[in-house]
């Protein structure tokens, strides 16, 4: 195919990633030097830098980045291990087991997240399922407050994520080549040895890739958060996404907002561009 | 691996997994009890595992006012939504060509979903739930046909402005989309588009852009080359071989395709919420029943989950093998 074909093929969709992407990304650079509320959002009033400065001095912004890293560190490793383990498991059942298993499992992950939230929380109202047990059966008695408003972020993180690296590792797990373990077996390696030094450098490159992609979702989640929080500030558990919003729609300071949305692109930056070198390379060497 | 054979290992992998089943979907199980309790038995600090269900909380979700044959509306409404799904889910074992099924039950549905609101009195769910449908249909058709001309073209195109294309939109959909959706507000405001469907659907196109075409180009590159060059031989043009012969065996990847679309347009909850001031999309209106004041927000929001989920579930159904298929060349190829 020659350049000018590639062009016409690829003009509509060049165009409108052009016009609503990059547009859009440096026209929040322009407006984030603006004050503008949505009082004055046909004259914005041009502030420079004030705006950038007020993001990074301020208190509640470096919290919500405290916390979005928390919840990466503790997600993502969680639905690595769980993903991976239930891929294993989900291995070694067959015919319409799996099949069943699969739609199973796969069920939190294709559900709206406004709605999976929304379920999830009902089994710890008031009268949800999982207080009665806890009150029951833990003599906990579940209440809402900073600390287990976190957790519950954090277990429905695990819940909604878990499925991605789980049916990943599976189709991974599909393509192993079978002479290694049947080699490994005649040594009588044991199963923990051929997950050890088979199944884990096998799958290696996936994890790499999963561990990218969960990094990229988990630092600009928001619908869960959004729907546990209900964007209330008692339970100091904004991350940077649902604490750009609130200054958006809440506080209604949209230069400020476009501001931090800017700086958290830039902060996202550091874990992109190694990654997006490489598939620079890999692409050139593809062709 | 090889399987376990011993008979206790068995029974302990199925454990696990039923046990990890059962927590997949005990949400799904405890609203879907609630959605169709009483207040009164919802509220209950024990938990009511058997209870009288009702529909109460379904009919004052999706209606305004409750006709006097109701009963008779609601019967019918349901027999032709059974006849339809029917109709799709047997769809290869009619005699008929699947295209023709297909359109059928498409102006069903469309038939179907004019009638309503003529018939009964409904609420306003009804038409975010229209909203819904517009916009997801929208959506997915715009960037599928967009996006299958350019994966096409940049999975046989190898100069430079490829690979750039490629990375760019590789960046972008790695960025945290409130960069982007903020200056949409402003596009809206400036071009008198906000509120419209219009905006939603192009923004929502741009945002499912990148993932779209990088999908559809790992499909396209699976095909040969000498396909559309014996094509062209016979005297097609690119564009023509593309559509006639590229196009029909690509059909399960564009599916696939479409049906991620699918999913990301009608999960989008913070674009929708930002971009519209009266016609939300179901999401958008979900989220107003957590926490409302309403002393019933507990089982109408437990019933509007539920009736947003069940149309996703039916589509799922149906494409499944697609959905696998899809997710799994992603995790592939990466």
């Amino acid at each position: 195919m020659n350049r000018s074909t590639f062009f016409r093929f690829a003009a509509p969709s060049i165009v409108i990633m052009t016009l609503l992407m990059l547009v859009p990304l440096l026209m929040a650079i322009w407006l984030g030097m603006h004050f503008m509320t949505y009082n004055n959002v046909r004259d914005p009033q041009f502030v420079g830098l004030r705006n950038y400065v007020d993001v990074l001095t301020d208190p509640r912004f470096w919290q919500s980045y405290r916390f979005t890293l928390v919840y990466m560190a503790t997600v993502i490793p969680a639905t690595i291990v769980v993903g991976f383990s239930i891929a294993l498991l989900l291995d070694q059942v067959s015919g319409f087991a799996r099949g069943v298993y699969l739609s199973i499992f796969l069920l939190p992950f294709i559900i709206v997240p406004i709605v999976g939230t929304l379920m999830y929380k009902q089994l710890f109202e008031p009268s949800g399922l999982f207080t009665w047990i806890l009150r029951n059966f833990f003599h906990y008695k579940f209440r809402y407050n900073a600390f287990t408003v976190k957790a519950l972020i954090v277990l429905y993180g695990i819940w909604y994520v878990s499925p991605f690296p789980m049916v990943t590792y599976f189709a991974g797990l599909q393509t192993l080549p079978q002479d290694l373990i049947e080699a490994a077996s005649i040594d009588g390696a044991s199963r923990w040895q051929k997950i050890r030094h088979i199944i884990i450098p096998h799958v290696s490159s996936l994890t790499i890739m999963i561990l990218l992609i969960s990094i990229m979702d988990a630092y600009r989640v928001f619908d869960s958060v959004f729907v546990l929080t209900e964007l209330n500030p008692i339970y100091k558990a904004d991350t940077i996404m649902t604490y750009t919003f609130q200054t958006a729609i809440s506080v209604q300071r949209l230069g400020k907002a476009n501001a931090m949305a800017v700086l958290t692109v830039v902060g996202v930056m550091i874990f992109l561009i190694p990654n997006l070198i490489q598939s620079y390379k890999q692409q050139i060497e593809e062709r | 691996m090889e399987k376990v054979r011993h008979p206790l290992g068995r029974v302990l992998i199925h454990l696990a997994l039923m046990l990890f089943a059962l927590y997949s979907i005990l949400p799904f199980y405890w609203t879907a009890a609630q959605s169709f309790k009483t207040l009164k038995d919802a509220n209950s600090r024990t938990p009511k595992f058997f209870f009288s269900p009702t529909w109460d909380n379904y009919r004052d979700l999706w209606l305004r006012a409750v006709p006097e044959n109701g009963a008779t509306i609601a019967y019918f409404v349901l027999l032709a939504i059974i006849l339809l799904v029917a109709l799709l889910l047997f769809a290869q074992y009619i005699p008929v060509r699947n295209g023709v099924i297909y359109a059928i039950a498409t102006v069903g549905f469309g038939a179907l979903l004019w009638a309503i609101p003529r018939l009964i009195e409904v609420s306003n769910f009804y038409d975010y739930f229209i909203n819904t449908i517009i916009v997801t249909v929208g959506t997915v058709v715009v960037s599928i046909s967009i996006g299958s001309l350019a994966g096409y073209a940049l999975a046989r195109y190898t100069g430079l402005a490829a690979v750039v294309i490629l990375i760019g939109a590789l960046a972008f959909r790695a960025l945290p989309r409130l960069a982007f959706i903020l200056p949409y507000y402003w596009i809206g405001v400036a071009t008198g588009l906000l509120d419209t469907h219009l905006l939603v659907i192009l923004t929502l196109v741009a945002v499912n852009q990148p993932f779209t075409i990088w999908m559809l180009r790992s499909f396209f590159m699976d095909i040969p080359r000498e396909l559309e060059e014996a094509a062209m031989v016979d005297g097609c043009n690119r564009l023509t071989a593309f559509t006639r012969v590229i196009i029909p065996i690509m059909w399960p990847g564009i599916i696939s395709t479409a049906l991620f679309s699918l999913l990301l347009a009608y999960n989008e909850f913070l674009l929708v919420r930002l971009l519209t001031q009266t016609n939300w999309t179901l999401p958008v209106a979900i989220s107003r029943f957590t926490g409302g004041e309403d002393p019933r927000h507990l089982t109408l929001a437990a019933a509007s989950a539920v009736s947003a989920t069940i149309p996703i579930v039916l589509v799922i159904l149906f494409f499944q093998k697609n959905l696998v298929k899809g997710l799994a060349a992603g995790a592939v190829k990466g």
